[in-house]
């Protein structure tokens, strides 16, 4: 029961955690900051705008990236399987990229270029953390994973590799050139408007989820360890995000793939042999 | 049902225009976004978007060459909208008036509804500016304004689209039919 509370709130309780950190973040900068149901307001904003559709593929492929990270969300919720889970959230990415091609936008094509080269980065890791869960657990299974003890311990490499993956996923500095707001626009969003754009909106609460329903996977059975990694990584990167500037795709590339990569073989050839 | 009206005020999002300004009203308006004014605290963001912006800030004189991006940008910002002249040069061209290059402000070219005086206006100025133009945003219909009259066709050569000279003033529009 409370799962299926769980799923049909979870667009909305990602939209609280985008709040709260849009507060945290300009706190961070001495300022007051805008109130905590800001998000909701846009949103509410947006149903009531002038809404522009440029394709009809375009607007479908939109709203399908945002429910098939619903889907993804209530996977990881409901304890299926992790590789399903990484390979369907891939999915959602593919249809987002779909998206900024099929229209005339340069910028949105820069964008979807850079979605991909992204995923390039970080998707072999997230199916390494998949590998190494099912070398210390024996198993493919969220639920399995989540009766286990904590594997913080043993795949601490990969929980580091993780933590580069993560700024990548929720576009923060110093990893947000595939967003890039004054540079390139927002990329792949910049020809959504209305209540289309609305969609991508939500879609970036759940994304929130997402990323922190695979990080709390860490912590296995221990609820306070999980609750505990969730507010230092959500300090910790809201704070990386003030402190750096970003960097560009090529150099995104090259630092996730070379270190992210090193990371997670050292700790599965260490998981193997030792 | 409730008002989705009421939630226009809450969260304007922001297109800022350069149209050949000094960059002194530019600086002013990135000045009142950061810490020491902070508009973030009404919600405001600065999308640089067109497509997804509810308040168009522009600054500078409209030179030339920039009266094509203002309409282009103006036409491309869904309904409701409004648009705020930052800058005595933004709302009657300023101490560039009557100059070869420049085109005595935006109200030329499009419909403004807040005009901010001062060389350079300061933050407070851009502040009280910005709360004046939500009023009037929460008044605002969805219908489309008179952007679309502003433009003449686009002429074409061999396969090529010339937008240069698209834009028309909003006098040359009687004066044409």
């Amino acid at each position: 029961m409370i799962e299926i509370l769980l799923i049909l709130f979870a667009p909305i309780i990602g939209g609280f955690i985008y709040g709260f950190e849009r507060v945290v973040r300009a706190r961070m900068q001495n300022r007051q900051g805008p109130p905590l149901l800001q998000p909701f307001y846009d949103m509410f904003k947006l149903i009531d705008k002038q809404a522009f559709i440029v394709n009809p593929y375009h607007t479908i492929l939109g709203i399908m990236h945002f429910i098939t990270l619903w889907v993804v969300v209530a996977f990881i919720i409901m304890g299926q399987n992790l590789l399903y889970v990484i390979f369907l959230h891939l999915l959602s990415s593919i249809f987002l990229i779909l998206a900024g091609f099929s229209v005339k936008s340069i910028y949105s094509h820069i964008g979807s270029n850079r979605e991909l080269l992204a995923a390039l980065a970080y998707e072999p890791i997230l199916i390494m953390i998949a590998v190494g869960f099912f070398m210390v657990n024996g198993s493919f299974d969220i639920a399995v994973i989540r009766e286990h003890d904590a594997s913080i311990a043993s795949l601490f490499l990969l929980f580091l590799a993780y933590l580069m993956v993560m700024p990548i996923k929720l576009k923060k500095s110093p990893f947000d050139a595939t967003e890039a707001h004054q540079e390139i626009v927002g990329g792949v969003e910049i020809e959504f408007s209305g209540i289309f754009f609305e969609f991508l909106y939500m879609a970036k609460w759940l994304e929130y989820i997402f990323v922190y329903l695979l990080l709390m996977l860490f912590a296995g059975d221990n609820i306070f360890l999980g609750i505990g990694l969730f507010i230092g990584v959500f300090l910790l990167l809201n704070l990386i995000d003030n402190a750096t500037a970003r960097i560009k795709m090529k150099h995104l590339i090259k630092i996730v793939l070379s270190l992210g990569l090193t990371l997670g073989m050292c700790n599965l050839i260490g998981l193997a042999y030792v | 049902m409730f008002d989705l009206k009421k939630y226009r005020k809450k969260s304007p999002w922001i297109l800022h225009y350069n149209a050949g300004s000094c960059n002194g009203c530019d600086i002013e308006i990135l000045a009142s976004l950061a810490p020491k004014y902070d508009l973030e605290r009404f919600g405001v963001i600065n999308t640089g978007n067109p497509k997804q912006s509810d308040i168009f800030l522009v600054t500078g004189p409209v030179t030339y060459r920039s009266r094509e991006r203002l309409v282009e940008l103006y036409t491309q910002m869904p309904e409701p909208k409004v648009v705020i002249a930052v800058g005595s040069c933004t709302c009657t061209g300023g101490v560039f008036r009557d100059m070869y290059n420049v085109e005595d402000g935006i109200d030329r070219y499009i419909p403004v509804d807040v005009y901010i005086a001062g060389c350079a206006v300061s933050p407070e100025l851009i502040i009280d500016g910005v709360v004046k133009a939500l009023e009037i945003l929460e008044k605002k219909s969805k219908e489309m304004e008179k952007a679309l009259k502003l433009f003449k066709e686009a002429t074409s050569e061999n396969g090529v689209i010339n937008r240069r000279n698209v834009a028309l003033k909003v006098g040359e529009v009687h004066e044409e039919n």
